[in-house]
């Protein structure tokens, strides 16, 4: 049986940072940076209002990221709670040599390992927190699928958060996750493929 | 791709609109958080030598944590920020060189099945093949070679083929994996060689439960190469980088060479107190194959050169020139070079020329210049036509791939590619991969190649290192005196209670294997030496891992107290299909001479230090400065300077670490 979940789209969600739409790529990019890097500034030098302006700005995207990455509700609402303590203490080391929002991803997924490595993922304990998902069907399998992916090793999981959840492309994900996009593209092959393999030995229903 | 928009649609399926009362409580924490590091920050500016303010530490008592528990009750310990997400670590891994003499003769026959070549750890399939969608949309228009048009279509055709499986197949599989709820075993392990990251330390085992460890032997030195550049430049390597056994492998030993001839190479089993774990043991085996004298084989080669704009810099094409040109001194004046270059568009440089002319070679290297895309071409196969047109039998016919990694020959799908170079091995061409540069993740594709094809790996990072590899070591690199060499170890449980394999992780073998002469396995040089360490604890000391078992029979009744185990080698002489069996005990009172002892404790000294870059697990309080002292306590001759060289490394690594 061939599953489709396809879902009501909600439309593409911005990534991080999603202050300010624009369009206009640099030259908007730029003015829109800049305003984000006096907030930066500020808040790193104690402006208490700039950096609780800075949490709101990005909350909506750290969760979102952090959802993909965890794949349940609950886990996502931890993970960014305890990003956004984390970005409290480490901001003064943000040092402008990479985008904010590049900061922020690693912030995260940083923040979700450390997490992981003192809490094991109990899948089957937590069924009954999965309300938001479609069904608890879905939301098992997808815990599944990231469970599976984050088997394959080091990384991995982080590139189908980064890459299939949140639309980057290869060269950006690599960025953030300090590795070769060709190791992006690399570790994406290998999560299609063995997916699949995956597949090919399981019984079909 | 579809099921890419499969697993897309289905990481959607979460809801992930902010809540707005998770949302509040991230902000009040966030706030107090940021309150409290302020409060440090103005009290730790006050109060001189409290621990350092600015660095995020753990700290039990903080007030927004409490809070932050209160409110969400599973999270439980937090460690912050990682110093680590400021420090660049970038992944560095390496090309390796897969040189390969020709095992002329029976085991070259075409009939015999690919498959009996095909190391299964390697073979299983998942070779790495990263940048393939980048690649795609640079595929040339199908070459003109009738080769290359084959090769394209089969790769089209397989893709196509596999997108299709990944598609039907991901998400039903999948599912019903989800319903079973059969956790299958993590395929990492048994993939070990196609990729590079995430490689598990060998774990300790009890001699009960499983008392025969067997393992192929590696003489690749790429990963010492890779952190030696890392640690160069003032950063700890990461820790995939860092493969114990080829950082052990990288230095030579002065091991007795072997007496007779008969046997390719003497083993040497020295055993020595552990020094990070007292009451453990280390078994140290060392293997020294003879060196060839004299004549060498007449060698055909074809250098294929990447010279596209990514080789523009001073350690990737100028460097390539110049291990090209010092290969060239250890060639025979009756020997053949030729030069095939791509980039924008494959070509030939120079046709298949004597060695003699030395100076329409170097002129031809001279000539090279980086520039352009590096566009898949024919590349490759124009290489290999090359090398067939100048086919030498009863000699060396070998492609030398040089490459900052943009493997894009022409093949630009990994499987196909080393399928492609495994073919052509079987018709006498051999290619072996110099790897230059940095961040070069091929390190995978290129183990495969360097396995399938029995090769050495080596990474060339420097001039010294090309000096290292193709003029000190040529003999060893170019020429196997064994193949298929396989290590086996049975620990004696009346003695051993626990062992651990250092290092060798990506080259175990199943225990049947070891008889099995279909199963490939690492070949050794001329002179080369391969060393294999064990940290053993000893029957009734009590610095094992595990409790004492309850059921278990504590010990063996099948006597042998005097030995800790015993140990079998098998090898193949070039060209010969079946294997020959080399065995011997390994003593509890072995005697050795100072020599084997110092050459063993420095060997230590490197797997120690190996172990420290991975995180040192099992090394109590052994560390960097202990690794010093006994490298530098064991140098020995230390003609070359490899050991010295090392010390420093290890001097560079603590400084790194500490930051």
């Amino acid at each position: 049986m061939r599953r489709q979940y396809s879902q009501k789209m909600r439309a593409p969600a911005p990534r991080i940072p999603p202050p300010a739409s624009s369009n206009n790529k640099t030259g908007q990019r730029q003015v829109m940076s800049t305003a984000l890097n006096e907030i930066i500034r500020r808040a790193q030098r104690g402006d208490r209002d700039a950096f609780a302006r800075l949490v709101e700005d990005h909350y909506a995207s750290m969760f979102r990221f952090a959802c993909r990455y965890c794949a349940n509700r609950q886990d996502g609402e931890d993970v960014t709670q305890q990003a956004c303590i984390k970005l409290a203490r480490s901001l003064e080391q943000f040092r402008f040599e990479s985008a904010f929002s590049s900061w922020l991803y690693r912030l995260v997924i940083n923040t979700a390992r450390d997490m992981h490595k003192s809490r094991r993922p109990a899948v089957s304990a937590e069924f009954e927190d999965i309300v938001a998902a479609d069904s608890a069907e879905t939301a098992i399998y997808l815990q599944q699928v990231v469970a599976q992916v984050d088997r394959m090793g080091e990384g991995f999981r982080e590139v189908l958060a980064l890459v299939i959840g949140e639309g980057l492309t290869h060269a950006e994900a690599a960025v953030i996750l300090q590795v070769r996009e060709s190791t992006v593209s690399w570790r994406l092959h290998e999560i299609r493929k063995r997916l699949s393999a995956q597949g090919q030995s399981g019984v079909d229903p | 791709m579809n099921d890419d928009k499969q697993l897309e649609n289905l990481l959607r399926t979460i809801d992930d609109r902010p809540g707005e009362d998770a949302r509040e409580r991230a902000l009040t924490a966030a706030l107090r958080a940021f309150d409290e590091v302020q409060l440090e920050k103005k009290s730790g500016a006050a109060s001189q030598g409290s621990a350092a303010p600015g660095r995020p530490t753990p700290e039990p008592h903080s007030f927004g944590r409490t809070i932050m528990q209160m409110l969400t009750a599973n999270t439980t310990t937090q460690r912050w920020l990682y110093s680590g997400m400021a420090s660049a670590a970038v992944l560095v891994l390496g090309v390796f060189i897969a040189l390969q003499l020709p095992q002329n003769g029976t085991r070259l026959t075409p009939s015999e099945p690919l498959a009996e070549h095909y190391d299964p750890a390697a073979g299983a399939g998942a070779l790495p093949a990263g940048g393939r969608d980048n690649v795609a949309a640079l595929r040339p228009a199908p070459s003109p070679l009738p080769t290359a048009v084959e090769m394209d279509s089969a790769l089209s055709h397989d893709g196509a083929a596999a997108e299709k499986l990944a598609d039907s197949a991901v998400l039903s599989g999948l599912a019903s994996h989800a319903v079973s709820g059969i956790d299958p075993l993590p395929r990492v392990q048994q993939e070990g060689r196609d990729r590079f990251d995430a490689t598990v330390a060998n774990p300790v085992k009890r001699v009960s439960a499983e008392p025969v460890s067997t393992f192929s032997i590696d003489v690749d030195t790429a990963s010492y190469s890779f952190v030696r550049r890392q640690l160069n430049s003032g950063v700890l390597p990461q820790k995939a980088a860092v493969r114990l056994e080829e950082m052990v492998n990288y230095f030579p030993y002065d091991y007795p060479l072997p007496t007779d001839r008969s046997q390719p190479f003497s083993t040497h089993v020295t055993v020595l107190d552990s020094p990070w774990k007292a009451g453990n043991k280390l078994v140290h085996i060392g293997i020294q194959g003879y060196d060839v004298q004299g004549a060498q084989p007449r060698s055909n080669l074809v250098f294929l050169l990447d010279v596209s704009g990514s080789m523009n810099s001073p350690d990737k094409l100028p460097l390539v020139k110049q291990s090209m040109a010092l290969l060239l001194e250890r060639l025979r004046p009756d020997d053949s070079v030729a030069i095939v270059v791509y980039a924008g568009a494959a070509g030939t440089v120079l046709e298949p020329t004597p060695v003699k002319d030395r100076q329409k070679i170097l002129s031809a290297l001279e000539r090279l210049q980086a520039g352009g895309s590096t566009a898949g071409a024919a590349g490759i196969q124009l290489a290999y036509r090359l090398a067939e047109s100048s086919f030498i039998e009863e000699g060396v016919n070998r492609i030398i791939l040089a490459t900052d990694g943009d493997f894009n020959v022409g093949i630009d799908n990994p499987e196909e590619l080393t399928g492609f170079v495994e073919r052509k091995r079987d018709s006498g061409v051999f290619l072996s991969v110099l790897g230059f540069g940095q961040g070069n993740y091929h390190d995978s594709l290129m183990q495969a190649l360097a396995q399938n094809g029995n090769g050495v790996a080596a990474y060339i990072d420097t001039f010294g290192e090309a000096q290292k590899v193709l003029v000190e070591e040529a003999t060893s690199a170019l020429f196997p005196i064994a193949t298929d060499v396989k290590i086996q170890v049975e620990f004696n449980p009346a003695t051993v209670s626990e062992y651990r394999l250092l290092g060798y992780e990506t080259r175990m073998l199943a225990e049947e294997d070891f008889n099995n002469d279909a199963v490939d396995a690492g070949d050794i040089g001329a002179g080369h030496s391969v060393t294999a360490i064990y940290e053993i604890t000893p029957v009734g000391s009590d610095s094992g891992v595990y409790s004492d078992s309850r059921y278990q029979e504590s010990a063996g009744t099948s006597g042998g107290g005097d030995e800790y185990g015993y140990l079998k080698l098998r090898y193949k002489l070039p060209g010969e299909d079946s294997s020959r069996l080399i065995s011997q005990p390994i003593g509890t009172d072995v005697t050795t001479t100072a020599l084997l002892l110092r050459e063993a404790r420095f060997a230590t000294a490197v797997a120690g230090f190996a172990q420290l870059l991975t995180g040192g697990k099992y090394l109590v309080d052994w560390d960097y400065r202990d690794a010093l002292e006994l490298a530098s306590a064991n140098r020995g001759d230390d003609r070359f300077g490899y050991r010295a060289e090392f010390i420093q490394l290890v001097r560079r690594a603590e400084v790194a670490d500490a930051m």
